[in-house]
């Protein structure tokens, strides 16, 4: 039987090891919690062609967008990014873990520039989540799937 | 020492940029691989290159190959640094002229062992 997607534990372990080397405290990166808020949402998303097809989503509430850009830019605690900011670390973000899940995939394979909404993503009518993750990060939601064709 | 950091998103060129300054090294930044070639056409001469594949107007791949293919940058050490995983592509990369090749996410001590092992940056001895 072949693989159609990462299992949400690779997808999890993949997640813990992106925000400890770029974005740092781990143990703060839990399972569960609620969807983001649609209404302080940021969409995330990279799209992987060739052997194996999908859409990488990355969904981030307020909270978190911030916190990942003041980290990856190293801004202060108190600085607030600008929309500029938010969108090159957030799209970042959405590129390491879609080419990490495209390493986890039989290739080969070409992964796309990252794309950034401020808002929920429309995900392609044909494409369906075999992966859906929801974490939290010091209490604010961030949701990661992965979409792959429905048929 | 001077980096010239090639990466479209400006959190990995910042990223990238505190490590090598917390060596001394100065640096320059470029969003493309055009940008990078356009530096060192106008005389830039780094040390080393840190440089990301998935890049909009020329990729890392193609400015690996425009800087290999040119004599006058032939000392230049190339390091990429990208999320391109896949076996294939290491093996392209390293076969067109970069030294070195880490993947994406990676911690400082990461970046600094390769430098250390690029003979960029003095080996720490163990006891």
């Amino acid at each position: 039987m072949s693989v159609v997607a990462p299992t949400a534990p690779d997808l999890a372990a993949l997640l813990d090891e992106v925000w400890s080397s770029l974005v740092g405290a781990p143990d703060e990166l839990a399972l569960g919690g609620p969807p983001p808020d649609c209404s302080t949402l940021w969409s995330a998303t990279v799209t992987i062609t060739g052997e194996w097809r999908a859409m990488v989503s990355l969904d981030l509430g307020d909270p978190v967008v911030l916190a990942v850009t003041r980290a990856m830019l190293g801004f202060a605690e108190d600085e607030v990014p600008d929309v500029a900011s938010c969108t090159d670390a957030i799209g970042e973000l959405a590129n390491i873990v879609g080419g990490n899940v495209k390493s986890l995939m039989p290739g080969p394979s070409v992964l796309s520039l990252p794309v950034v909404f401020h808002g929920p993503v429309q995900v392609p009518s044909e494409l369906a989540a075999s992966t859906d993750l929801h974490l939290s990060w010091y209490g604010a939601p961030l949701r990661v799937r992965v979409l792959t064709p429905s048929s | 020492m001077h980096a010239l950091i090639i990466d479209d998103s400006r959190a990995m060129r910042s990223i990238l940029r505190r490590i090598v300054a917390g060596l001394g090294w100065e640096t320059t930044e470029a969003g493309d691989g055009q940008a990078a070639l356009d530096h060192l056409e106008a005389g830039l001469l780094p040390d080393l290159c840190l440089i990301d594949w998935n890049m909009p107007v020329m990729d890392g791949y193609t400015f690996v190959t425009r800087v290999r293919a040119d004599p006058r940058w032939r000392a230049i050490t190339l390091m990429m640094v990208t999320t391109e995983s896949e076996h294939g592509q290491i093996v392209r990369a390293l076969a067109a002229g970069a030294h070195e090749y880490v993947i994406k996410p990676f911690t400082a001590d990461a970046i600094l062992d390769k430098l250390a092992l690029l003979g960029l940056r003095d080996q720490e001895v163990s006891a």
